[in-house]
């Protein structure tokens, strides 16, 4: 049987090899990769179980009931969408295996479909949202221009408690280490200010009495990232859970 | 002596009233429906797990220990209004046909049994708006007289699909418990389905597979020997297929981390066991504490199973909890013993 999986496979290439006058160059020691799951971490489960959002994890026994109606899986055909098959690779620690659907575990678009039928009342599309923080918190799924786009949002109300365009921008070319032209900047700004939709400077509106407010939500950003810091990834933590202000 | 009174003609009830005739205690027997025999002949059981015996050799005998019997006392169509404890047993009201009866009993054994699960309240199945969905309630009777036909055509399926787990171990549905039976019950159904039409393929759609004990034996006899299939993933929802003519069940083949859409010619869901109505209606007129589960809790379960708690007052059966018909008749008998040596005391 041809192996058809080309990750899996590893060639040694003999390009001349002559034994007593046969030639038998060509493909030799092609062995398959080793796909035996070597190292399992059981931190991931405890780290998505002291989640706010991710304590249900450990009643999942796995029947797919979740999978069986998610919409992304069944009826748009993202086959590699499997909550329950995320669930499990969190709950035996299959890091490895796990990181593969790094970007695929955001793919839930939050119909809930799966929380109306789990017979063991897992809040699935909280936990696999979970997961994907785990992933983007300790590292193994890299932070995606959207990701910072969010950071830099997050960061940006809270300092100002309403939106500041101008700021908000400054943030995110600094994230994303970018730099725009001044020309393109003033250009797209005064467009912006003439159009009203910029608000900026020490004339804008802003909201009252924000400092106040903004240590409640501090504080409360503070507590929901009070869960088990991944594996070599504490200072990322804080990120993920939508705080990341300093 | 006064009577013992026994609430409920299942088997549990059966076999307690059947063992206190013989003991030599007069019996009072009230069941709330027109006949005995309780789920087993209301829903004409079929054979029985796991050695395939047919019900009427189980229930006859049970039966025809208390027809006829000049020791019992037979209410049937009787309810217990109320029942208020005396010095010594209870004064209980029963009900028939409008008309308030009093009696003086000795002791009380409540065998109120379950009913099955109604699986209309798991709405995805579709049960009760697509005829060829059906529970334990019908595919036994089916069984039982060999005509496994499809209701809405009338015609022999190909293929069925068992799903297990119907009201059972679901907590959307209020019942987290297993109702022990499902199981073997299920692949029970399609052994009998096969032995007789070996060309209907039949699939069980499983998360665990609870033959416990004994019962594993036909477990591996239904692959070995009869050929019906396990898939492991528990189906999400059924649907038409084939423009209405067949059943679509979409679940996840969680082995191979696959979407399985397969039609199916039947469908037949394991309806669980709850607590029956007359066990509630127990609980209340009593004042027994129910477990969270709306089952009556013995004072020391793993004591004595048939001990309430309360002076005069035992159980048996599926009362306490999903319970199989042996477990239920033995634990009629025990339940029978210590009424007896109560009222005698």
């Amino acid at each position: 049987m041809p192996i058809v999986e080309p990750s899996l496979v590893e060639v040694q290439r003999t390009e001349r090899l002559d034994l007593e006058g046969i030639d038998v160059s060509g493909d030799w020691n092609t062995f398959l990769r080793s796909r035996v799951a070597v190292d399992l971490d059981v931190k991931i489960l405890d780290w998505v179980k002291g989640h706010p959002q991710g304590d249900t994890i450990s009643r999942c026994w796995q029947c797919g009931t979740c999978t069986a109606g998610c919409c992304m899986h069944t009826d748009y055909g993202l086959q590699e969408f499997n909550p329950r098959y995320f669930i499990y690779l969190a709950q035996i620690g299959y890091e490895e295996e796990l990181r593969r659907y790094a970007d695929t575990v955001w793919r839930c678009v939050s119909c809930n479909k799966c929380v109306e039928r789990c017979p063991k009342g897992v809040k699935v599309e909280e936990v696999v949202h979970t997961i994907g923080s785990y992933l983007i918190a300790s590292g193994l799924a890299p932070e995606s221009p959207a990701d910072r786009f969010d950071r830099a949002y997050t960061e940006n109300l809270l300092r100002h408690g309403i939106l500041d365009e101008a700021d908000l921008f400054r943030t995110y070319e600094r994230l994303e280490g970018r730099k725009t032209p001044a020309r393109q900047i003033l250009r797209m700004g005064l467009t912006l200010l003439r159009s009203g939709r910029l608000h900026t400077g020490p004339f804008a509106h802003r909201a009252r009495r924000w400092a106040q407010m903004r240590s409640v939500l501090r504080a409360q950003l503070a507590r929901d990232a009070r869960c088990p810091a991944p594996t070599g990834a504490a200072d990322r933590t804080v990120a993920a859970e939508g705080g990341g202000v300093r | 002596m006064n009577p013992v009174l026994v609430l409920g003609g299942g088997p549990a009830g059966l076999s307690a009233a059947g063992e206190l005739a013989s003991l030599g205690a007069p019996t009072i027997l009230v069941e709330r429906e027109g006949y005995l025999g309780g789920n087993p002949k209301r829903w004409h059981y079929s054979l029985l797990a796991p050695d395939l015996r047919p019900t009427e050799e189980v229930m006859d005998p049970l039966l025809g220990k208390i027809e006829g019997n000049s020791r019992i006392e037979l209410r049937l169509s009787t309810t217990l209004a109320k029942a208020e404890p005396v010095e010594k047993g209870y004064r209980v009201t029963l009900r028939s046909a409008g008309a308030l009866e009093e009696r003086d009993v000795s002791s009380v054994i409540v065998a109120t049994g379950f009913d099955h699960f109604d699986s209309r309240r798991k709405f995805e199945y579709g049960y009760g708006r697509y005829p060829d969905v059906l529970d334990f309630k019908e595919i036994e009777i089916m069984l039982h007289e060999d005509r496994v036909l499809r209701p809405s055509d009338g015609k022999p399926p190909k293929r069925m699909a068992w799903i297990l787990c119907v009201g059972s171990r679901d907590v959307q549905v209020g019942n987290p418990w297993c109702c022990r039976m499902g199981c073997v019950v299920s692949i029970k159904q399609a052994v009998e389905v096969r032995r007789k039409h070996p060309e209907i393929d039949a699939y069980v759609y499983y998360m665990d597979i609870r033959t416990y004990g004994l019962w594993e034996d036909l477990y591996w006899k239904s692959m070995q020997e009869y050929g019906v299939k396990f898939v492991r993933g528990r189906i999400g929802q059924i649907t038409l297929a084939e423009g209405g003519s067949r059943l679509m069940a979409t679940g996840e083949d969680t082995i191979l981390s696959r979407p399985t859409e397969v039609p199916f010619d039947m469908i037949i869901l394991a309806s669980g066991m709850e607590p029956s109505a007359g066990t509630k209606e127990v609980a209340t007129l009593f004042g027994l504490s129910v477990g969270p589960e709306g089952f009556l809790t013995p004072r020391i379960s793993d004591l004595n199973p048939v001990d309430s708690g309360v002076p005069g007052l035992f159980f048996a059966g599926a009362a306490t909890g999903p319970k199989a018909i042996p477990d239920a008749i033995t634990e009629g008998m025990g339940a029978a013993l210590r009424a007896f040596q109560y009222a005698r005391d």
